[in-house]
């Protein structure tokens, strides 16, 4: 993946991760790609609203229950690594 | 069987509607029971309990106080009804409650033990802890000795324990006779036409009064199957189990409705066996109500209840789609006159299925009775032809996904900070239209950021009760008595939203 395709996913993963927060969240905070996203304010129903939108957006269904680690959903950095490498068709 | 089989309203109906189903299929999850097989596992479960928490030496076991701290499983179904057979006392706890909350419980109610995921368990911080005792894989009980005597003590009918939301983070603990759970239960099979062909998918957490009254123990009694989901109640994976496993119910709640509806929902056929789809918590946006009928033939049943009276309404006729439908049986409605449009007032309950009482704050129940034991729910209603439609809230509270917060207790965090002026806590929603908490802080400090205010809320709230949105104000605007005018808030804010888009 390119630069340029690296910043487009990541600007689609932050436009993602603030729509999922309904807008509760700081455009701002989420330009750094390392923020924790915990932290800025994603809660539980966000994250639900996230899933539904990766698995829409980029094909790729996250089952929580077969990862053994979630951490890779706390910074928009770590999405973008689990979305490349797990991309799919879009559903 | 089981050695301790205690007397109960409830462990009665369950030996009895175990042993009338035996043979058919009763709960699935990541494993799948018949009756048959789930008797044998409460009868075990409770002969567990009671070796793991045993009487004193002269064999004298007094009743328990089990911490339910779980989410769906099975095993949560074996132990709620092991409980029961042992003769303890079972209380619901949100699977979400932090380290305060559970501590307030013990302190009030008092806890023998929770059950409880083992990373949870891990995580609590709390005196007299005990080591974890494995129950499954996923479930451990973890003992906790009493560091002092719980300040109330249950009614001797209370089998059950439920809880909302309190002030100050002490939730309100609602005491549940037997008879009140399965009058519930029953009149939820009656009401619903619920049968034993029927098989239940149920989303919302068993501790919710939604998921509690509609699936744990009606779905048993009717002979059904109680269905659950691992992980998260994501649309494709909810609409894939629908399919495979044929679920007539789904108990879920609005914010999966909403993404059902969502461009690139799933299909239609996928959803064919589907009878009844049912929403609580929070109010339903109409447009979703509507576009699910639209696109899967099916009205989505707007439950209303009380978490202290148990279920109210459901709508089983399909020719009407708004409102929330016609008093099930063993539940009476009435409206209270008010100020405003004749006919709409506050919405009065009185049901089989009503809470004895809060146990940790004596005669608040009783003092929301009026002299006909009619319950004043706080909602404002009215009845159009017998189908009660919902109108707004006559209280303060804020409804964030079916939690009942308290702005008051927010604003305690808060005005313990330095340099916080005033502040007030109001409902408000986000972009995707759910109930968030906004709150308006005066500073009186230059000193003060919007980091700090929203990392005290989020040290000492729980998370549901954290503000959604935070903003800064010159003054807040109040009544002659100090009351604050949050319509002129929201216009106030509005306007400056305006003047500064950024």
């Amino acid at each position: 993946m390119s630069e340029d395709d690296l910043s487009a996913m990541k600007k689609r993963v932050a436009r993602l991760v603030y729509i999922a927060a309904g807008g509760k969240i700081d455009e701002k905070d989420l330009e750094r790609p390392d923020t924790d996203l915990r932290e800025i304010g994603l809660d539980s129903l966000g994250y639900l609203n996230l899933l539904e939108g990766l698995e829409r957006t980029f094909g790729v269904s996250i089952d929580l229950d077969q990862e053994e680690d979630h951490s890779f959903l706390h910074t928009i950095d770590n999405i973008v690594c689990y979305v490349t490498a797990h991309r799919g068709a879009p559903a | 069987m089981s050695s301790i089989l205690a007397r109960g309203a409830i462990r009665d109906a369950m030996v009895d509607c175990l042993g009338r189903h035996d043979g058919r299929k009763a709960v699935v999850g990541a494993e799948s029971l018949a009756y048959g097989e789930l008797a044998g596992r409460v009868d075990n479960a409770a002969d567990w309990l009671c070796a793991v928490l045993p009487g004193d030496e002269a064999g004298r076991r007094s009743r328990k106080h089990l911490g339910f701290c779980l989410g769906n499983r099975v095993e949560y179904v074996i132990l709620y009804f092991a409980a029961l057979y042992a003769g303890d006392l079972p209380l619901l706890l949100d699977a979400n409650f932090n380290t305060g909350e559970i501590e307030a419980i013990r302190s009030d109610c008092g806890l023998d033990a929770l059950l409880i995921e083992p990373s949870k368990a891990a995580k609590i911080e709390v005196p007299g802890k005990g080591d974890p005792i494995p129950f499954a894989d996923e479930v451990v009980l973890l003992p906790l000795s009493q560091v002092a005597p719980p300040r109330f003590e249950p009614r001797v009918s209370t089998e059950v324990c439920r809880f909302t939301s309190g002030t100050t983070g002490r939730p309100k603990c609602l005491e549940f006779s037997g008879h009140a759970v399965v009058s519930a239960a029953k009149n939820w099979i009656l009401g619903t036409g619920m049968r034993g062909e029927d098989r239940t998918l149920c989303l919302a957490a068993l501790s919710n009064g939604l998921a509690f009254n509609t699936s744990l123990l009606s779905s048993f009694l009717a002979g059904g199957e109680l269905h659950f989901l691992k992980g998260a109640p994501l649309t494709r994976p909810v609409a894939r189990r629908i399919e495979e496993l044929g679920i007539t119910r789904l108990v879920a709640f609005p914010t999966l409705y909403r993404n059902f509806v969502a461009p690139g929902g799933p299909d239609r056929a996928a959803m064919a066996s589907l009878e009844h789809a049912i929403s609580a918590g929070a109010p339903l946006w109409p447009d979703v109500r509507e576009e699910f009928r639209v696109r899967y033939g099916l009205d989505i049943s707007d439950y209303y209840g009380i978490a202290e009276t148990g279920p109210c309404t459901f709508e089983r006729d399909a020719r009407h789609h708004s409102g929330l439908g016609v008093p099930l049986p063993g539940a009476e409605i009435r409206i209270a006159p008010g100020p405003g449009d004749p006919g709409t007032g506050e919405i009065l309950v009185r049901t089989a299925s009503m809470a004895s009482g809060y146990l940790n704050h004596p005669g608040l129940f009783e003092g929301r009775l009026d002299a006909d034991g009619f319950y004043h729910s706080g909602d404002r209603g009215r009845l159009v032809d017998g189908r009660l439609h919902l109108v707004g809230r006559t209280e303060d509270h804020i409804n964030v996904a079916g939690r009942k917060i308290d702005p008051t207790e927010v604003v305690a965090v808060v005005s313990a900070l330095p340099g916080v002026a005033d502040a007030v806590a109001f409902p408000d929603e986000d972009l995707n239209r759910e109930v968030l908490v906004h709150l308006a802080v005066v500073a009186g400090s230059a000193d003060l950021t919007r980091a700090a205010v929203a990392e005290a809320c989020r040290s000492r709230l729980a998370p549901y009760k954290v503000p959604g949105r935070i903003s800064f104000v010159p003054e807040i605007p109040r009544t002659g008595i100090g009351k604050p005018r949050i319509a002129v808030l929201r216009e106030q804010l509005k306007a400056s939203r305006k003047e500064s888009p950024s």
